[in-house]
């Protein structure tokens, strides 16, 4: 089973563990628009990103390799023209790259995880068989950012409250709804590495360290990367 | 959600965002310099990390540790979600920040252009 976490001496929560496991099962899985293979090869080139290795790829479209190089150490430099090149070429969509993204930011910040902790990375999963659904929400709309998402009565069953009480959820949290199982894996990566979407709301969530300073991180990080948003 | 968190909590008598873009600023959050000193670290990876794994655990404690990682990690993830797909503030967000945004210099960011 992966990560264990049996011969280090760091008391990681079981949401974290869980969501952990459940990640690598999600990118394992065929998703909509892309093969479980492709998916793993996605995190794989993320992860050589990351290491600033060379991110080439016989298996993706040679602009999908660009825009994971882009979003995992360039992601600051983003803009709508560059998003609109990538969806119009070749063995791209709006869809696709939507996926894309999903499974690039969840594996990289399981990676950033351990790499703050001085862990081993976790070898990435076997590919699990299957062809993509190819389904795309009826629902999703083009609203305020770059791909369409898609209102709460899009989503999947029992995820509706993942909005709030927001039609459209708050904007960070719906920006993945193209593909709706992206909401769900949000909130649990959310769960185990921060604070569940219920816990946001709380002053005082039951954390080690204070909520002003789990805010005063997530700000740091934000500034660091010059996140607007 | 800092300056929110910290007005909720009322455990500060007076908070100074200019920490969260100047490591040198004292926020006025407890141990606030050693956390953004080990985000920074973090995001960077550099070889300062060792040491301020070791003085987080000294100072605050190892679970205090594991859960910055994991705030970290977090917002590695979410500022990449941001950027990737050009989303707006939201309207509270854009209410409630309006004064700061500016002090913080936060419109010289390239992706301003984009979530502004």
């Amino acid at each position: 089973m992966p990560f264990e976490y049996a011969d280090i001496d760091l008391p990681i929560r079981d949401a974290t563990i869980s969501s952990h496991r459940m990640s690598w099962e999600v990118i394992a899985s065929p998703g909509r628009w892309w093969t479980g293979a492709e998916r793993v090869e996605i995190a794989r080139v993320g992860r050589a990103a990351r290491d600033f290795d060379a991110v080439r790829s016989e298996m993706l479209p040679e602009s999908a390799a660009y825009a994971i190089q882009k979003l995992v150490v360039d992601n600051a430099n983003l803009n709508r023209d560059w998003y609109q090149e990538i969806i119009s070429s070749e063995g791209m969509t709006e869809d696709r790259y939507i996926e894309l993204v999903a499974v690039v930011v969840h594996a990289l910040s399981i990676d950033e995880f351990h790499r703050a902790l001085d862990l081993d990375l976790e070898p990435l999963p076997d590919p699990l068989p299957g062809q993509p659904s190819q389904i795309r929400p009826p629902e999703a709309e083009q609203r305020y950012s770059w791909p369409a998402i898609v209102p709460k009565g899009g989503l999947n069953p029992g995820d509706e409250m993942l909005y709030g009480p927001m039609q459209w959820g708050a904007n960070v949290i719906s920006a993945l709804s193209l593909i709706p199982e992206n909401v769900r894996w949000l909130h649990d990566l959310s769960e185990g590495h921060y604070l569940s979407f219920k816990e946001m709301r709380m002053p005082d969530p039951l954390r080690a360290i204070s909520r002003p300073q789990i805010e005063l991180i997530a700000a740091r990080v934000s500034s660091l990367n010059e996140c607007f948003y | 959600m800092l300056r929110e968190s910290s007005q909720q909590t009322g455990a500060l008598s007076s908070l100074d965002l200019q920490g969260t873009v100047n490591p040198e600023a004292d926020t006025g959050v407890p141990h606030g310099n050693l956390l953004t000193a080990f985000a920074e670290a973090a995001v960077h990876q550099t070889d300062a990390l060792p040491g301020l794994r070791e003085q987080i655990v000294a100072e605050l404690g190892v679970q205090e540790l594991v859960d910055a990682a994991g705030v970290v990690a977090n917002f590695q993830r979410m500022v990449r979600i941001a950027d990737g797909c050009g989303i707006p503030l939201d309207e509270f967000t854009k209410d409630a920040t309006d004064d700061c945004r500016e002090e913080l210099g936060l419109h010289e960011y390239a992706s301003a252009a984009n979530t502004a």
